[in-house]
């Protein structure tokens, strides 16, 4: 019985062991670069820690200004997807899509690498893309030469398209299940009560799925203020986004700059922590209700 | 009653007639949807099959497989990076389910001091970008000689794929229960035939989705594997990176159609293996 106990409270430790490892390595990788933004680095004698770089992020104009525009770019993307997202799910629920519709319309999108995502867009729209093309070909040679090209626009719209492709398929995707059996048990009784179409999803179903929306939204957020690739193919020159700065500063010939690089992964730590907090209450509340 | 219920039955009938235009307005929005999805990815392969496009020509002039030849030249050993990628992501995903299954079992079924935290950490990656997590643990890996491994990247990988692969993992694990389990074993199975008969099956669906999402996860990194593996572990997607920034879009077309078709077949691969397994809907080990 003491033996069964004894096991009983050992074998969730042995189970949840190997991803504590990768979890441990994954922490200790955080906080090495946390322990770096603050100046501190042993192999170069520096042990003073120091908020100078940290200060210097948000008073230096490049760094600063590349914090704001990532901010940017995952404030708009995300509006982008949960809009649209949120729409193409009940769309989909209303048509009652079916389940290749789903698989083709919401999950290969999502397993479309985002530097395929790039690839096309600028066969679409870069100087010589497909629409300016298309444009010319319908005689509005006017409007094609003031489209400009997708890569290194300021504006970022192809950034924000890319985002568009790949994230609003995976909003709508976390959202339609739920979606769709809220709306069909509680939506025919708010319309059978007189609610019109659109009071029933606003009253009903949309608060009924805000949690997956919010969940699903963060996730983005997080994703695309720390992605490198798309902003690196698609960005401008200046300001660039915080990722690539912060690459820029890491890979810097003198390895004193890489606190400015860790500075800057720093308040993207900071940003993404609170973000994985409010995830992690989510699924708190999700799991008592 | 009898009046309420003859004037219900109509009320009801108009709402259903009335929300059939709503239902037009979703099919346009719905196939609006899939021309601009599946549009790009059309352009993507017509490119890559385009020896001579001329501006503004519609159509290019010729066709030609001359990017796919260069992609496949042998100086670019295509096929051997390809096979490397397909090896880690392997890897990745028999290691990160497996992983994945376990802890899911570890929280859905049992008690255990810190069972909080280890939740929350397991969010951690799902939200801390890879790029601040590559940055700051490329010095530890070059410390214990990790860094331009196979074996290195190999982890890196599984961290990024181990929160999915949990997300994945946990609901089909807490469905599941352990009731099924008790039973057989009360019934005098071996815990051996308890695995392979009851609990293996009942979680097949979660483990499929879990190991073909981390499979993918891992095939599509290019910083994370750029860091740790610093050139030396050559994938398909670090290969691929540096020809979409410059040069022949004929060649970068090439490269995204063959990177499209191996995480595709796969996907849709595992997708057949869920319908025999009888899951209708693969969707709702994601969400929840």
């Amino acid at each position: 019985m003491i033996n069964r106990k004894i096991k009983r409270a050992i074998v969730p430790y042995l189970l949840i062991l190997p991803a504590c490892v990768l979890l441990l390595i994954f922490l200790v990788g955080l906080i090495n670069g946390i322990v770096q933004g603050f100046g501190i680095m042993p192999f170069l004698g520096m042990y003073e820690p120091t908020l100078d770089y940290y200060i210097q992020a948000f008073t230096r104009s490049d760094l600063s200004n590349s914090i704001l525009y990532s901010l940017y770019l995952a404030l708009a993307s995300t509006a982008i997807a949960i809009v649209i997202g949120v729409a193409l799910s009940a769309a989909l629920c209303k048509i009652q899509a079916s389940r290749a519709m789903q698989l083709l319309g919401l999950q290969v999108p999502i397993m479309t690498a985002h530097m395929l995502v790039a690839i096309c867009i600028m066969c679409l729209l870069s100087g010589t893309g497909l629409i300016q093309r298309l444009l010319v070909a319908v005689g509005l040679e006017s409007v094609a030469s003031c489209i400009p090209s997708v890569v290194g626009n300021v504006s970022g719209y192809g950034i924000l398209g890319v985002y568009a492709w790949k994230e609003i398929p995976w909003i709508a995707f976390c959202v339609f299940t739920i979606m769709s059996g809220v709306s069909s048990k509680f939506g025919e009784a708010a319309s059978v009560l007189g609610a019109g179409t659109f009071r029933t999803f606003f009253e009903v179903t949309l608060p009924l799925c805000r949690g997956a929306i919010v969940k699903a939204a963060l996730v983005v957020f997080a994703f695309v203020f720390g992605s490198y690739e798309i902003p690196f193919l698609l960005g401008p020159t200046l300001p660039k986004a915080l990722p690539i700065l912060a690459y820029i500063e890491f890979q810097d010939p003198n390895i004193v700059n890489r606190c400015y690089s860790m500075a800057l992964n720093g308040v993207t730590t900071l940003l993404c922590t609170v973000l994985a907090i409010v995830y992690f209450v989510i699924l708190q509340r999700e799991k008592k209700a | 009653v009898g009046a309420v219920l003859k004037k219900g039955l109509p009320a009801n009938k108009r709402v259903k007639n009335g929300a059939k235009r709503p239902g037009k307005l979703s099919v346009l929005f719905v196939a609006i949807h899939f021309v601009l999805i599946f549009v790009p990815l059309l352009v993507l392969v017509v490119w890559s099959f385009s020896a001579y496009w001329p501006w503004p020509d519609l159509l290019p002039q010729t066709l030609s497989l001359k990017g796919y030849e260069e992609v496949f030249a042998a100086r670019n050993n295509t096929w051997g990076v390809l096979a490397q990628s397909v090896g880690i992501a392997l890897a990745v995903a028999a290691l990160s389910t497996v992983f994945a299954a376990m802890a899911s079992r570890a929280v859905a079924h049992y008690k255990f001091g810190g069972k909080e935290v280890f939740k929350f950490c397991t969010i951690l990656p799902y939200l801390i970008p890879t790029t601040v997590f590559a940055m700051g643990v490329q010095v530890i890996f070059l410390n214990v000689g990790l860094a331009r491994t196979v074996l290195g990247v190999v982890i890196a990988h599984c961290i990024v794929a181990l929160p999915y692969a949990i997300t994945i993992m946990s609901d089909i694990t807490a469905a599941a229960g352990t009731k099924l389990e008790q039973a057989a074993s009360s019934l005098g199975a071996r815990p051996v035939s308890v695995v392979f008969h009851v609990t293996l099956p009942a979680i097949a669906p979660g483990l499929l989705s879990a190991f073909c999402m981390s499979y993918i996860l891992s095939f599509s990194q290019y910083f994370l594997t750029l860091l740790i593996g610093g050139g030396a572990v050559k994938t398909f997607a670090v290969t691929m990176f540096p020809y979409l920034s410059g040069g022949d879009r004929t060649v970068a077309a090439a490269y995204g159609v063959i990177f499209l078709v191996v995480t595709l077949v796969v996907f849709f691969f595992f997708e057949l293996l869920l319908k025999r397994f009888g899951y209708k809907n693969s969707q709702d080990l994601y969400t929840n």
